[in-house]
């Protein structure tokens, strides 16, 4: 399969060795996990070209880039402290990477707009805020046209407002641009909410693929301005975001969603659908659900062990909806 | 004027002395501020050992050295068909030698501080090193650059030791305003001595006031 990012590579610190192999598919967005000091920033750095003692194979969709340096990988960077460049200002900055790498005026046209950069064009990157220098680090990374991006903890510093307002820009990014990304965080709310699927590392070593978080998939039928309306199943939803017919939306259910056996009636849930039980095996921690048409594996825990059983009906309340494009037909396969 | 002769030689002198050592310095200073070779200690203290020497220890050897009948002075002449000693050449490789920390030094602070942060956020846009080096590195060290620049020439106008071993004091050749305030003196002209030294005074306080205001403006506006 040559649709992967792969690697086999080894790189070793003073009192830190860090060796990975893996095949990444090249669509949507892959979280790369871990706990602080875990390697994946060194991992990112390695893929990037950046680590010049690292040992190994790195190959992108069949083409070998070991050796070649990061200038020449094609690859969108976005660096944990933003690092623009503050002797130019941010259409400046912006156009560094789609001038060297002849990035087409449109697409970087298309890349202020998807961002809301228009208004920030003529300001020095010493006045933007904490938020605003991310969102231009991402669109300068975007702007050059990049067959794949890595992303640092992109959101790393920014209080709990500021990532919710950021993260839609990035899952935006990724499926709007059609530009697969690999994305480097410790943040579970994060990889709740725009991870594919998740290749978690520890002590400098991978421990494993993970699926996506729970969630559930639909087609974008219809728009409005700042408005989609989402076909889940049956049900047709209106939901805030920007969008194009015939987009695959998903709809992260989060880490604050309710099973129930009785109907919930009025809450105020944002959003309550009719479930039923597929199978629930006593003491697995799980429970498949079918959702809306989609089958659904939901983390099922109580103290008492007990499962609902098979055939049951169920409702699934979600307190607040965050939906995100997805790149193409992201697969729910694991990915390993 | 009677002493225009050694001003004119001496801005030449640091002119040209000035221009070259941007040339080499910039590269030794990158290289300083970016290696992590085990010899850099080494080489900074070599950069750097104009700062401490007395000027007639620099002047005596760069004299040896420069003596026709030593390899490098004996290419010199082969090449350009005159000595280096007692000449305007030789007192401008003379002065490189004796201002190089002037300019290595400034150049070096300013390229530790853009840091190699920047340099690979250049290349991961697709920018080559040469290119990241002269549109990131160099502007963002723009104001080491005009520091070096401007202490460079500033400390050659000043040089004296070192051209006195080297040059002597030749009118036209190598008789620069320090080693003219030395004659004047020897010989009772006060007056001469009087208005270069004065001259040389009021320049070299308003360089260095200049270089500091510049400094305190860029720490200002956070550059």
């Amino acid at each position: 399969m040559s649709d992967v990012l792969a690697f086999d590579i080894r790189v070793a610190f003073a009192g830190f060795a860090l060796e990975a192999a893996a095949e990444v598919p090249l669509s949507g967005i892959t979280a790369l996990s871990g706990p602080s000091g875990s390697g994946k920033t060194t991992l990112l750095r390695v893929i990037a070209g950046l680590e010049r003692h690292a040992r190994g194979r790195v190959t992108f969709a069949g083409q070998d880039w070991t050796g070649l340096p990061p200038a020449a990988r094609g690859i969108g960077y976005v660096f944990q402290d933003a690092r623009l460049f503050p002797h130019l200002n941010v259409a400046q900055n912006l156009e560094y990477g789609a001038r060297r790498r002849g990035t087409p005026r449109a697409q970087v046209g298309a890349v202020i707009e998807a961002l809301d950069l228009r208004p920030l064009l003529h300001r020095a990157p010493a006045t933007l805020s904490g938020g605003e220098a991310r969102r231009v680090a991402l669109g300068r990374a975007l702007a050059s046209g990049p067959r794949i991006l890595l992303m640092d903890e992109p959101l790393t510093g920014l209080d709990r407002a500021r990532k919710a307002d950021l993260m839609p820009y990035i899952a935006r990014a990724v499926a709007g641009f059609d530009v697969p990304a690999v994305y480097v965080t410790h943040s579970a709310g994060e990889i709740s909410y725009l991870a594919d699927r998740t290749l978690s590392i520890e002590a400098g070593r991978l421990t494993g693929w993970h699926p996506p978080a729970p969630r559930l998939l639909g087609r974008v039928v219809g728009t409005a301005p700042g408005q989609i309306d989402l076909a889940l199943g049956d049900l047709r939803l209106w939901l805030a975001g920007e969008g194009h017919a015939g987009e695959t939306w998903a709809i992260p259910l989060g880490q604050d969603y309710l099973l129930s056996f009785e109907r919930p009636g009025t809450s105020n849930a944002a959003l309550s659908l009719q479930a039923r039980v597929l199978q629930a095996v006593p003491g697995s921690g799980t429970c498949d659900v079918l959702i809306a048409g989609q089958h659904l594996s939901l983390p099922w825990h109580r103290s008492d062990g007990a499962v609902p059983d098979a055939g049951a009906p169920l409702w699934l309340s979600v307190p607040k909806i965050a939906a995100r494009p997805v790149q193409g037909e992201a697969d729910d396969s694991d990915g390993a | 004027m009677a002493f225009s002769g050694p001003i004119w030689l001496t801005l030449q002198l640091a002119g040209l002395t000035t221009l070259i050592l941007l040339v080499i310095a910039t590269p030794i200073a990158w290289w300083l501020a970016n290696t992590r070779s085990r010899l850099k200690p080494a080489i900074e203290a070599l950069t750097a050992l104009p700062l401490v020497l007395p000027p007639t220890v620099l002047g005596f050897y760069l004299l040896i050295l420069m003596s026709p009948d030593r390899p490098l002075g004996g290419l010199w002449v082969r090449l350009t068909g005159e000595a280096l000693t007692f000449s305007f050449s030789g007192l401008v490789v003379a002065s490189l030698f004796y201002s190089m920390p002037f300019a290595v030094q400034p150049l070096q602070g300013a390229f530790q501080s853009v840091g190699r942060g920047m340099m690979e956020a250049a290349a991961t846009l697709g920018a080559s090193r040469w290119d990241a080096f002269r549109t990131v590195a160099l502007p963002l060290a723009r104001r080491g650059v005009l520091t070096a620049a401007v202490l460079s020439f500033a400390h050659t106008i000043g040089e004296f030791g070192v051209v006195l071993m080297v040059g002597g004091n030749i009118p036209g050749r190598t008789r620069v305003i320090s080693i003219e305030i030395y004659s004047a003196v020897e010989t009772l002209d006060y007056d001469t001595a009087h208005a270069l030294s004065a001259g040389l005074l009021v320049f070299s306080f308003v360089v260095l006031t200049a270089v500091y205001l510049m400094n305190q403006r860029a720490v200002r506006a956070g550059v």
